[in-house]
């Protein structure tokens, strides 16, 4: 008898540990299973892939409401420049992220305003000035300018590695002309990847003599389009 | 019997290892999984794969096509996404992009009726959402480009300054309406620029001529300055109509550093039969650009083994020309000399007073460096 389990036990050892395994890691996993009975019938869904962005962290966890502060300054009489950096690694990593299941095509991740005829401004009191406004080489209204071209792209979280990912060059907004500006692109040659930008840097112009405010802001959009 | 319990016991032990070890292995590939949201066309027409990924068409003016957007959750979350059409806009560098949910609607994104304008997708879910395309009568022959947007709905975030983001996904739609068609492009300029860390951009630049979109295949190739080939930059791009596209192909600083010489060219199809996904299947067109000098520096292992190199081809020289400043000195001071009975090599440059190896090679003398008698070999002059 004891024989026999022996046997039976060094057959089915690794059996099943797997067995066992797959059924702790779904439950772990937060995974559905089904318990068959001889009457079900199954059926599984995959979910189709998308092209998508995002901000994520050092563990491609989503960043809740991500927002990046430019460098703070002070009230200045003649015109001066901030700058900032989107995409960071202080305080905490905050890595734009692209992921592209698709087997075809190219894509552009670009930056721009929620709209071209926004202003960086604050609530109370309501102070504005522009990002995108080229009038006296950008110091009389305010501009931004975006330079992605020194930012560091690398794959994410699989091998695939950085061909066909090209960075885009640096540009100001300029309302009507530059209203989008490209950050990455994607030849399509790569597909099925994952990818994340760091360290854009970003400038901003402001106009002399503009009043001081602790909370300028502006709301944009980064969007990832498939072309 | 208690051996044989003891055994049981241990397989039983084995078991739990087992599945430990298994179910750590096993969590490790479920681990980082990341899922965004987004859309894709619902029906890719077969032939055309690029209508996988992107919305392609040829309507004529006053036609209206019945379309349909996937829209998908593959977040952890319940998402509402809004779902609407907007025209597209050139983003720098002549890349494609679509406007802004704000901004007024008069071409593409202007003929885009959806069904809905917004799901709610509980998670690891999609729904198809249908829309119409209805081209103008009055719409102008080529191609025209709007997006399909989707983009998740979020209550306004309260300022808290700096810059706020939104994230969304755009899907070209690329409308052709028939007529002359002209594919033409134009290579308006080729640039290399040296980065601070000693790696360069080369940037092409192509101009869309045409009156609609163009996948052109751009290539820079980098080549040794003595013709060989270094690397070769580049991929296939769609140039859209009226757009000036320029792209940053990275270079790293070149190990060995030297002259350099990058070449631009750019191969798309002319012929009217194509179009976007779609080959003529006839011969490509060809253009070549500028080509650009430049010198980099060796990287640090680079310039330190061309040094060891340098070192050792000067040495080699030195040593050439220590060599033939000998033959020449033996040529002209060293004379004929007849070997007499009992005299060896070792005699013989004691009597002449030099190096009895300088003998033996000046000689070519083999060991063990036997004379002969009567054997005529050189030796220095006595003058």
């Amino acid at each position: 008898m004891h024989k026999l389990m022996r046997k039976l036990l060094g057959k089915l050892n690794i059996a099943f540990a797997l067995f066992l395994a797959v059924l702790m890691t779904g439950g772990l996993g937060g995974a559905t299973y089904v318990l068959a009975s001889p009457t079900s019938s199954f059926t599984q869904t995959i979910n189709a892939g998308v092209l998508s962005t995002d901000i994520v962290d050092g563990s491609y966890v989503t960043v809740a409401s991500p927002t990046f502060a430019m460098n703070a300054t002070s009230f200045s009489w003649s015109c001066q420049t901030v700058t900032g950096s989107f995409g960071s690694t202080t305080p905490s990593t905050q890595q734009i992220y692209v992921v592209d299941p698709s087997v075809t095509g190219n894509w552009t991740l670009a930056l721009a305003a929620s709209n071209p005829t926004d202003v960086w401004a604050t609530s109370t009191p309501y102070l504005t000035f522009d990002f995108n406004d080229p009038a006296g080489d950008g110091c009389t209204g305010g501009q931004m300018t975006v330079d992605p071209s020194g930012a560091i792209k690398a794959q994410g979280q699989y091998e695939h590695g950085v061909s066909g990912i090209s960075l885009g060059s640096s540009f100001a907004f300029n309302q009507g002309t530059k209203d989008s500006i490209t950050l990455m692109t994607s030849d399509g040659t790569t597909f099925i990847g994952d990818w994340t930008l760091k360290n854009v840097n970003i400038s901003q112009k402001i106009p002399a003599e503009q009043a001081a405010g602790s909370n300028y802001s502006i709301n944009m959009v980064l969007s990832v389009s498939s072309s | 019997m208690q051996n044989s319990n003891a055994k049981i016991i241990n397989r039983l032990a084995n078991v739990g290892v087992a599945v430990l070890i298994a179910t750590l292995f096993a969590g490790s590939a479920f681990a980082v999984e990341y899922g965004g949201f987004g859309g894709r066309p619902a029906y890719p027409q077969a032939g055309n794969p690029r209508t996988e990924s992107i919305f392609v068409h040829t309507l004529n003016p006053g036609d209206t096509v019945e379309e349909g957007v996937l829209v998908v959750n593959n977040s952890a979350g319940r998402k509402t996404i809004l779902v609407y059409g907007v025209d597209s806009t050139p983003s720098s560098g002549g890349a494609f992009a679509g406007e802004q949910l704000s901004q007024t609607k008069d071409d593409v994104g202007a003929w885009i009726t959806l069904k809905k304008s917004e799901v709610t997708l509980d998670p690891a879910t999609n729904e198809i959402v249908p829309f119409t395309i209805t081209v103008p009568k009055n719409a102008g022959v080529g191609e025209h480009n709007g997006c399909i947007i989707t983009q998740e709905k979020l209550a306004k975030a309260e300022a808290k300054g700096g810059i706020s983001l939104s994230f969304r996904t755009g899907l070209r739609v690329a409308i052709t309406i028939p007529g002359t068609l002209i594919r033409k492009l134009e290579i308006a300029g080729f640039d290399v620029t040296r980065k601070d860390d000693g790696s360069f951009l080369l940037q092409p630049k192509v101009k869309n001529l045409g009156n609609v979109s163009i996948d052109a295949d751009a290539q820079v190739v980098t080549k040794y300055f003595f013709g060989l080939t270094h690397i070769t930059s580049g991929g296939q791009y769609p140039i859209l109509r009226g757009d000036t596209s320029e792209w940053n192909f990275e270079l790293k600083k070149p190990f060995w550093g030297g002259w350099y010489r990058s070449s631009f060219a750019v191969e798309y199809d002319a012929n009217p039969e194509a179009g976007v996904g779609v080959k003529s299947g006839n011969a490509l067109t060809r253009l070549e650009g500028p080509s650009v000098w430049f010198w980099s520096s060796p990287t640090p292992a680079g310039l330190a083994i061309e040094i060891i190199v340098l070192l050792a081809l000067i040495f080699g020289g030195f040593l050439l020309w220590l060599s033939r400043k000998r033959k020449n000195w033996i040529r002209k001071n060293w004379v004929e000399y007849e070997i007499k009975s009992g005299e060896d090599i070792k005699t013989l440059a004691e009597r002449f007073n030099v190096s009895w190896k300088l003998i033996a090679k000046a000689n070519k003398l083999q060991p063990p460096y036997a004379l002969k008698e009567s054997q005529q070999i050189k030796i220095p002059s006595l003058k």
